[in-house]
């Protein structure tokens, strides 16, 4: 039996996919989350039958009219899967505007149940729906839910009335058959009577006490969250915030117990295997196997902190609102204010940000939401980024919060770039994004997120950063004659001699010696490398004081074996976030660009970026520290100027054309 | 004889490494470790999932 989970946006369905099956997909407390249809059988639990029921998550839509290509996914499904029954996810906090997709749902001729979701919302404002009336006016099953709940959520009585409802037949409360679909003028007036069909039905079983046009604590608080110069200083300070907390207070305390673990098991090992181990063999296992990914995962407390956090101010409502306080900025660039979203989950991962933007209809929106996404730092990036604090920055949390901020500030750079050069510079977009209700973060929700991220940074850490590590280990091992390497003449070795035409590149960003060179190069497998590598370059097993838990052992002595000042080192993090991301998200920028020019642009335009603000920040820096300008300023200062030149001079082209155009069209 | 347990021994991680990734490769997953990899859809994690 196959069960279609269909409603607007944000009406909760993945969560009540999640409900009635047992699986953890990802939820928001947003419009768009979900983006692509998911399967699973129902519990055993809810599932009195002998057979299978399959639940499908389709992704949220407004009217059987798509507009998004989510949108198509659902009404494709619906129209030619032949679901037996289709639960209708309502939200019982706003049905005047569900029941429009509602009473279309119900023309289809399948068997519907409508679940009331969200109905603890209704009790506590203390609103009350009258589900027999609702349900007489339907012409079909209204059962209240409360899918977020673990107990009386309704969900037992909601997959009884499915079952009952199968094979059965509902009458329509209205029909459009009669409408020609071809003529604009008549499929309007359709929508109009739907409207007023709507309307009647609200009227009729629904009991407000709080008007809908009456101001809330919601509005006041939205006037100043989502306020458009309040809701920036806001943002700011929550970002910094939630940074202190991660990387400087509870993470490292956290970090303790974690890190006394790695360096136990190390001693350990290095206790089994004596004297009477070849160095080769020891210091593989040890440096390069232990050491190199005992570095990264001494990060994840501070990962999981953060993860959490980011997932109450998710779950709050809170993201949304900076959604819409960034739209001001992203049109004025020509992006689709659901570049955003993204943007936002690219703070995962930039993976499936990359994925999420197949939701922009327009094609040059979507091809630079895609490009620009992985500008945004990572949950890979997070180790890279309290490494360099912690080791140059006495754990500040400016240095987390200021590259955030930076990201944002480049993706708005890069977006006027892209839409100058592609001649649309007068091209306006519209953003409407529903905003959802504040409510109290689930702390459960929250730990699920941060542990199932704790879990895929884990496995990444155990698998292929564990094999670059021993790969780094064994090339720093050996020269090109497969001769061992002796002691202090890693200079000689095969990983120096690949790394140091690439660190030449690198002197006039500061940071010109091979082993930077190569943590960078590795960091294009996954971004965590860049921090295994150096463990194993520098031969530091773990970055985390576990005595006075703070971030890094000693960070004055590991900054003076990279031998870096505070201006190279901030530059070589910016270089680390904003080249390229890792190939498995160049592997979906070019699916989701489906255009070679725009892939390898895309690329050039980040290792461009990466590097012009590389080079910036060490020549600033340098300059305001010690009053004259780094390594290597005259060649970068040539590279920087060509690379600027050649993007001005493709924005000056793009401009001709978008004045053509406009001669053309006026 | 210590130098080959040692050297067996890091065969195994790496073998043990090489095979998760081919095994989460062979199930579609595109990026080893997603969080949301392995869950309810046939295609994989929905960042894998064939576009529509």
């Amino acid at each position: 039996m196959k069960l279609a989970l269909t409603g607007n946006p944000n009406s909760g369905k993945t969560t009540l996919f999640n409900a009635i099956t047992g699986k953890i997909e990802k939820v928001g407390n947003w419009a768009g989350v979900t983006i692509d249809k998911k399967e699973a059988d129902i519990k055993k639990s809810l599932n009195t039958t002998e057979g299978r029921i399959i639940a499908i998550d389709l992704p949220g839509a407004y009217s059987m009219s798509p507009f998004t290509s989510e949108e198509s996914i659902t009404r494709d499904f619906i129209k030619n899967e032949n679901p037996d029954v289709i639960i209708n996810i309502v939200d019982a906090t706003n049905i005047s505007r569900s029941l429009f997709f509602t009473t279309q749902l119900l023309e289809l001729g399948i068997p519907m149940v409508v679940a009331l979701n969200k109905s603890d919302l209704n009790k506590k404002k203390k609103t009350i729906i009258n589900l027999e009336a609702l349900s007489k006016e339907l012409g079909c099953p209204v059962v209240e839910t409360t899918s977020t709940e673990v107990t009386n959520n309704g969900l037992e009585l909601l997959i009884s009335k499915v079952l009952e409802t199968k094979g059965t037949s509902q009458i329509p409360p209205f029909s459009s058959k009669n409408v020609d679909l071809k003529d604009k003028k008549s499929v309007e007036a359709s929508d109009k009577e739907r409207f007023v069909l709507v309307n009647k039905i609200v009227k009729s079983v629904e009991n407000r006490r709080v008007s809908s046009n009456k101001q809330t604590k919601q509005d006041a608080a939205d006037r100043i969250l989502a306020h458009k110069w309040l809701g920036i200083p806001i943002f700011i300070m929550i970002m910094w915030m939630v940074f202190s907390i991660s990387q400087t207070y509870v993470g490292p305390l956290v970090a303790d117990v974690f890190v006394s673990l790695i360096d136990g098991f190390y001693v350990f090992v290095e206790g089994l295997l004596g004297n009477d181990v070849s160095p080769v063999l020891s210091s593989l296992l040890l440096d390069g196997i232990i050491g190199g990914v005992g570095a990264v995962v001494g990060f994840l407390p501070l990962i999981m902190v953060l993860f959490f956090l980011l997932a109450l101010l998710e779950d709050c409502g809170y993201m949304a609102r900076v959604a819409v306080v960034m739209d001001r900025f992203f049109k004025r660039v020509g992006l689709s204010g659901k570049s955003i979203i993204p943007m936002v989950i690219g703070t995962g991962c930039a993976i499936p940000g990359i994925m999420s933007t197949r939701t922009i209809k327009n094609e040059r929106q979507r091809r630079t939401t895609a490009m620009l996404t992985p500008f945004m730092p990572c949950g890979a990036k997070l180790p890279v980024i309290a490494l360099f604090a912690g080791v140059f920055f006495n754990d500040a949390a400016w240095v987390g919060t200021t590259m955030y901020f930076l990201a944002i500030l480049i993706i708005i750079i890069g977006a006027l770039i892209v839409v100058t050069i592609t001649g649309e510079r007068n091209a306006r977009s519209y953003f409407i994004m529903e905003l959802p209700e504040y409510k109290f973060p689930s702390l459960k929700r929250a730990a699920m997120s941060m542990f199932s991220r704790a879990k895929a940074f884990i496995i990444k850490a155990s698998t292929i950063i564990l094999l670059c590590n021993a790969v780094i280990q064994i090339m720093q091992s050996f020269d090109w004659k497969f001769q061992v390497v002796a002691e202090g003449a890693q200079n000689s070795s095969i990983l120096a001699s690949i790394a140091s035409p690439f660190a030449i590149i690198l002197i006039p960003l500061g940071f010109g010696a091979w082993q930077l060179a190569a943590a960078a190069i590795t960091g294009f497998i996954a971004k965590e490398n860049v921090v295994g590598t150096l463990a194993v370059v520098y031969s530091i097993t773990n970055f985390i004081d576990t005595e006075e838990l703070t971030l890094v052992a000693g960070g004055s002595d590991v900054a003076s074996i990279m031998g870096l000042t505070s201006a190279a080192a901030l530059a070589y993090l910016v270089f680390n976030l904003f080249t390229p991301p890792c190939f498995a998200a160049i592997g979906a920028m070019n699916a989701e660009m489906e255009n070679k020019v725009w892939l390898w642009s895309g690329i050039g335009f980040q290792l461009g970026m990466g590097y012009v603000a590389a080079f910036l920040t060490y020549q600033i820096g340098t300059l305001l520290t010690t009053k004259a300008v780094g390594t290597g300023f005259i060649p970068g200062f040539i590279a920087v100027v060509i690379m600027i030149g050649f993007v001005i001079f493709l924005m000056k082209k793009g401009d001709r054309k978008a004045k053509k155009k406009l001669a053309y069209s006026s | 004889m210590t130098n080959i347990i040692v050297i067996i021994v890091i065969i195994a991680i790496l073998a043990g490494a090489s095979a998760k990734i081919f095994s989460e490769k062979k199930k579609g997953a595109k990026c080893v470790g997603c969080p949301y990899s392995q869950v309810s859809n046939s295609s994989g994690c929905s960042c894998d999932s064939p576009k529509s």
